[in-house]
């Protein structure tokens, strides 16, 4: 049903063809060659490899994926050519997964430390020794009333692991759980939250005629990143569809837009707030724009006509005109004129905005601008523009919580620190237990989070893990020796993801769920364990219920054979064969909000108009009903059908708060924490008070690379391995800094010394340095340092032919924990800095 | 959604479209067709459309994968080219791979007698090494104008080759392609960019995309006569390049010290 665009025979079936055993390599002539993918042969013997479907876990976009053994061993990773999401394609990370396996510096065997935290000394325990550890420290914490003590904080937990793992510390009785999402773009969600509800934007390139992108490099990287990219790249080739970069720099989705359009940092609110004072003054929200609106809430009043919104936009943006917005970005006047008058009259149009806008103190209402800009376009959940997302809904067996869940409340920030932290804080976390006025965990759990690597103030962040007094027992679980692990107390070895089981999620830009699992390629090495099943030997020796499931094997068999779609399918057998399935009758999702809700729904037993909000809802009780929707906590979960002046509608429902079924741009959540209830422009305080000499350091990410930890992965690490500082000619002359030559950045928190590269592709006035790179403890490839062994030598032959010895220097000993006041996201890309020649 | 708003144009419209909006591009029968080996039943060829191309290193990841290729070899890499005055700047992204020429000069100069031990195959065109027969003497590696060969130090016979390895280099992924299956770099890339198939034959995609596009190939005068032919990377051949007098920045993403500069 989905026929894609066969101009180069993409796409093909699976192989049926057969290969003998042992049959010698053999040419023929044929025309063009039948087989995209989805088989594999050796290059020595010609014999055919063992294909294996499964889903990569390089980055959060987890794509279907084919592993092939050959002789027990993982040798080579590819698409699978059968994914609706990948269609067959494959970015550079995902390749490079076969690293990961054979890592030499992998933790294969439950390790203790022995000496000062932090010495590399370690002795090797059992599995028994080390869970009996686990349990006697949750047991005491929990005998003594206080299970929130123990705090877990993951780096990447996702679908079924997020069930089993999550399910077993609710099921303990803790709620002090972290996560990583304020690192990446948490307040990009918190901002869907506040406006179109449960987050997730997919930019639907398959349809649309012109991208407007704003501090995305969606072509390097991206939460949905090989789904979409690869969407992008053949509209552009195939249709000629132009795409516009706002960006600091030349990454290399602005090397490929039609144009890069340079910008000043953390400017783009300006020019989004222009844009949509020029689409106003011009009238081009009439027509779509006019239709959109009625499903908008851009007043107080939740009755108000289209007339009466277009008079408050047009008031609330009147100050904001392409010649300010000039002043303050740097962008021509002329150029944003002519690019909101592009934006909004081709129809559709898709606005793309990633950390380029939004990892910034006003990244929230940058968000919230785009999301206006949208609404007064009536570029929305269309085809062809930026819509509300489909992921794969599993039926997965559930898992019974404590009575009584408790959490330390050091995760969403100091009090009064955020506003919304709907996606928490986890920059905040150490500065919190060092301040110890909220509460100390005594078992702090790392699980894939490198939180002295990945959050910002690194020293910081080493300090705190060293402390015993802060952390009184700190345990790792991490597949390799890292640069937070090597702190750790305990070490559990995980299985990376090439051993594991899941039944997987993410969302598929066609619009359509995609369901797909995850299975081992090999055995795992050593004594590695996946966490997900080590939660069912904690579970017994706690006495916990861990519900239906024995295993987290047999978790992801349950949800298979559970799943509506897939048990009919085939179910688990039919996945483990497939990997991959989706409805072939089920229709693209498109324009969630303008669905009439019938009056058997809005006017059934228990529901209530909220007439603040205009919210059908079923409160709980008759004192919630009297509190109100927005007042009452957890409301938004209770929500039926938005009221509005021309019916009753589906609107576009909350998630995380209580916000009405409008696409709510005039947010009485905001107004109550004294923010401007209408999307707004903000200057970055420090950027305003900026010394002659001082920079701006920003980050950014490299497409062969995630975050932190893909760099043990010897052959991406062979393809990029350094960072140094990219400055511009103009900025650099200034300093009497050439291309190479060291220098040091200085921020409020720390300095470091790097090397600079002088480059005509980013704007004066600023350094921006990848953050991949700089490990000083993640194995040899990563960080030239071999990790502490256990019993045994562990030799990798390319080790010696490791040609680089720059390892790169980490940034984020320069950048500071620091949120948005509104959603808590860590703000990367505002760092004062000074920058002088060495 | 998806198939509603398929174009009504013919692929070949459609390729010619695109074609027109590169600076440049005219369509011209393009030179290599004339190369055509009168005894060669198959040419194996890529075409690789770097508008395509987003430069994000999956087929070099997915060559050294497949190949397990030692560190500091590559079969397949892709650079990076900086050029321009800010904020007019280009990065040009540009896949490498052996060329498979049709007049190779790592044939030449290989010593092995009787037969050859690199050379190229007669039904298709293919350049390759006989592992059993390299001795090691790497004058092939230094011979290649694209330095698209290396030493190999896992293969081989080390008294043969006195420690130094067998030459190595891209086959066109013969293992795959003699299965049926599409070389790995083409498997992986998410642009579709590099397009595989026997030049020889009229109705490949190949042949299609050299007929309708006036390609360019890596260092003409040399008079190799690659197989590899690029689409929309006219500066390859271009007299003289403006913008390289402001700024040139060549990223090779590999071991620089064994990298020869192709411009």
């Amino acid at each position: 049903m989905l026929n894609r665009r066969n101009f180069l025979k993409i796409g093909a079936a699976a192989a049926t063809t057969t290969v003998a055993a042992g049959a010698s390599l053999n040419v023929h002539a044929v025309k063009d060659l039948p087989h995209w993918g989805n088989k594999d042969f050796s290059p020595g013997t010609g014999k055919r490899r063992q294909a294996i479907p499964s889903a990569c876990w390089q980055c959060v976009t987890r794509c279907a994926n084919i592993g092939y053994v050959e002789d027990g061993r993982l040798v080579k990773i590819e698409s699978n050519v059968n994914s609706i999401r990948t269609e067959g394609v494959m970015c550079a990370k995902g390749q490079g997964a076969v690293n990961h396996t054979y890592d030499p510096d992998r933790i294969l065997y439950p390790m203790q430390r022995v000496g000062e935290r932090g010495s590399g000394q370690w002795k090797r325990i059992s599995w028994d020794e080390a869970l009996d550890m686990v349990a006697a420290r949750m047991k005491k914490n929990r005998d003594a009333g206080t299970p929130e003590k123990v705090a877990f904080h993951y780096g990447r937990m996702k679908a079924s692991h997020s069930k089993t793992i999550g399910g077993f510390f609710k099921a303990y009785g803790t709620g002090s759980i972290g996560n990583h999402t304020a690192l990446c773009e948490g307040g990009k969600w918190t901002a869907q939250e506040l406006t179109w509800g449960g987050h997730y934007d997919n930019w639907d390139f398959d349809n649309t005629k012109f991208v407007l992108n704003f501090g995305s490099n969606v072509l390097e990287t991206h939460t949905n990143h090989i789904p979409t990219a690869h969407r992008l790249l053949w509209a552009m080739a195939e249709k000629g569809v132009e795409m516009v970069t706002f960006d600091v720099r030349l990454s290399n989705t602005a090397a490929k837009s039609k144009e890069w359009v340079p910008i000043k940092v953390g400017t783009d609110g300006a020019v989004l707030a222009a844009m949509i004072n020029v689409v106003m003054k011009e009238g081009l929200y009439k027509g779509d724009g006019e239709e959109f609106l009625k499903y908008t809430r851009v007043t107080e009043d939740v009755n108000a006509s289209v007339a009466d919104k277009v008079k408050a936009i047009k008031a609330h943006v009147k100050g904001y005109t392409p010649k300010w917005a000039e002043k303050i970005s740097g962008v021509p006047a002329k150029k944003i004129t002519a690019l909101a008058r592009q934006f909004a009259t081709t129809k559709p149009a898709v606005l793309v905005s990633y950390r380029g806008l939004v990892a910034h103190y006003n990244g929230n209402e940058g968000e919230r601008l785009a999301q206006l800009l949208c609404a007064v376009t009536g570029q929305m959940d269309k085809p062809g523009t930026r819509m509300k997302a489909v992921g794969a809904g599993w039926k997965f067996p559930k898992i019974p919580s404590a009575k009584n869940v408790k959490k330390l409340h050091i995760f969403d920030g100091f009090p009064g620190q955020v506003a919304y932290p709907t996606h928490h804080v986890c920059e905040m976390v150490f500065p919190m237990i060092k301040d110890g006025k909220h509460g100390r965990p005594d078992m702090y759990i790392m699980y894939c989070y490198t939180p002295a690597y990945a959050n910002g103030n690194s020293g910081e962040g080493i300090e705190v893990l060293k402390d015993e007094k802060l952390l009184p027992f700190l345990v790792a679980i991490d597949p390799f020796y890292g640069d937070s692990t090597m702190y750790a107390d305990l070490i559990l070895p995980d299985t990376p993801f090439t051993e594991r089981w899941t039944a997987e999620d993410m969302v598929d830009p066609a619009q359509i769920g995609e369901f797909y699992i995850r299975q081992p390629f090999t055995k795992p090495l050593g004594e590695a364990r996946d966490f997900s099943d080590v939660v069912f030997d904690l579970a017994k020796r706690l006495g916990l219920d861990m519900g239906k499931a024995k295993s987290h094997e047999d978790y992801v068999r349950l949800a298979c054979e559970n799943t509506p779609g897939v048990k009919e399918a085939g179910g688990f057998a039919y996945m483990k064969k497939h990997g991959v399935w989706h409805d072939k009758n089920a229709k693209p999702q498109q324009q969630v909000y303008n669905r009439p809700v019938p009056e058997s729904k809005y006017k059934a037993k228990g529901v209530v108009l909220d007439k603040a909000s205009g919210v059908y809802w079923k409160p709980a009780s008759a004192a919630d009903a009297k509190k109100g929707y927005v007042a009452t906590k957890g409301a938004y979960k209770k929500y039926v059908a938005q009221n509005m002046p021309h019916g009753v509608f589906s609107g576009f429902a909350p998630d995380k708060v209580n916000k009405s079924g409008y696409l709510e741009l005039w947010s009485p959540l905001l107004k109550a924490k004294g923010f401007n209830p209408m999307p707004t422009w903000i200057a970055i305080p420090e950027h305003q008070k900026m010394g002659r000499d001082d920079l701006i350091l920003t980050t950014y990410k490299h497409a062969t690379q995630t975050h932190s930890r893909t760099m043990n992965c010897k052959y991406l690490a062979e393809v990029f391995h350094s960072n140094p500082a990219w400055i511009n000619p103009k900025t650099a002359k200034a300093r009497g800094i050439y291309d190479g030559d060291r220098i040091k950045v200085t921020s409020d928190v720390g300095s470091m010394v790097t090397k600079a590269r002088v480059t005509e592709a980013i704007i004066p006035g600023i350094v921006a340095v990848s953050h991949h790179c700089g490990h000083w403890a993640y194995g040899r490839y990563a960080s030239g340092k071999r990790a502490p062994a256990t019993d045994e030598e562990r030799g990798d032959r390319d080790f010696k032919l490791k040609w680089w010895t720059d390892n790169g220097v980490h940034p984020n000993w320069v950048i500071p924990n620091s949120p948005d006041p509104i959603n808590g996201q860590q703000r990367w890309m505002d760092t004062v800095v000074r920058v002088t020649r060495v | 959604m998806t198939t509603d708003s398929a174009p009504t144009m013919t692929r070949r419209q459609m390729l010619k479209r695109v074609g027109a909006t590169t600076a440049g591009v005219t369509v011209v029968a393009a030179a290599p067709m004339a190369a055509r080996a009168a005894t060669q039943e198959v040419r194996y060829a890529m075409v690789i459309d770097t508008r395509r191309c987003s430069g994000c290193q999956a087929c070099s990841i997915a060559c050294k994968t497949e190949f397990e290729v030692p560190l500091g070899g590559v079969r397949s890499w892709v650079e990076h080219i900086e050029v321009g005055k800010y904020p007019n700047v280009e990065r040009r992204m540009l896949p490498r791979l052996c060329n498979q020429c049709s007049e190779p000069p790592c044939v030449d100069v290989c010593p092995t007698e009787p037969r050859k031990a690199t050379y190229k195959r007669e039904k298709d065109g293919i350049v390759v090494v006989d592992e059993s027969l390299c001795i090691g003497c790497a004058k092939c590696v230094e011979a290649c104008p694209y330095d698209a060969r290396f030493m190999n130090p896992f293969k081989g016979d080390p008294v043969k080759t006195k420690g130094n390895g067998v030459a190595d280099k891209c086959d066109f992924c013969l293992h795959r392609i003699s299965q049926g299956v599409q070389p790995s770099c083409v498997n992986t890339c998410q642009g579709k960019a590099r397009i595989f198939g026997d030049l020889n034959d009229p109705t490949s995609e190949v042949a299609k995309l050299v007929d309708e596009f006036e390609t360019t190939v890596l260092l003409r005068e040399k008079k190799t006569k690659p197989s590899v032919f690029y689409i929309g990377a006219e500066y390859l051949e271009a007299k003289k390049d403006p913008k390289a007098d402001q700024y040139f920045r060549l990223d090779t993403h590999r071991n620089e010290r064994s990298s020869k500069r192709w411009a």
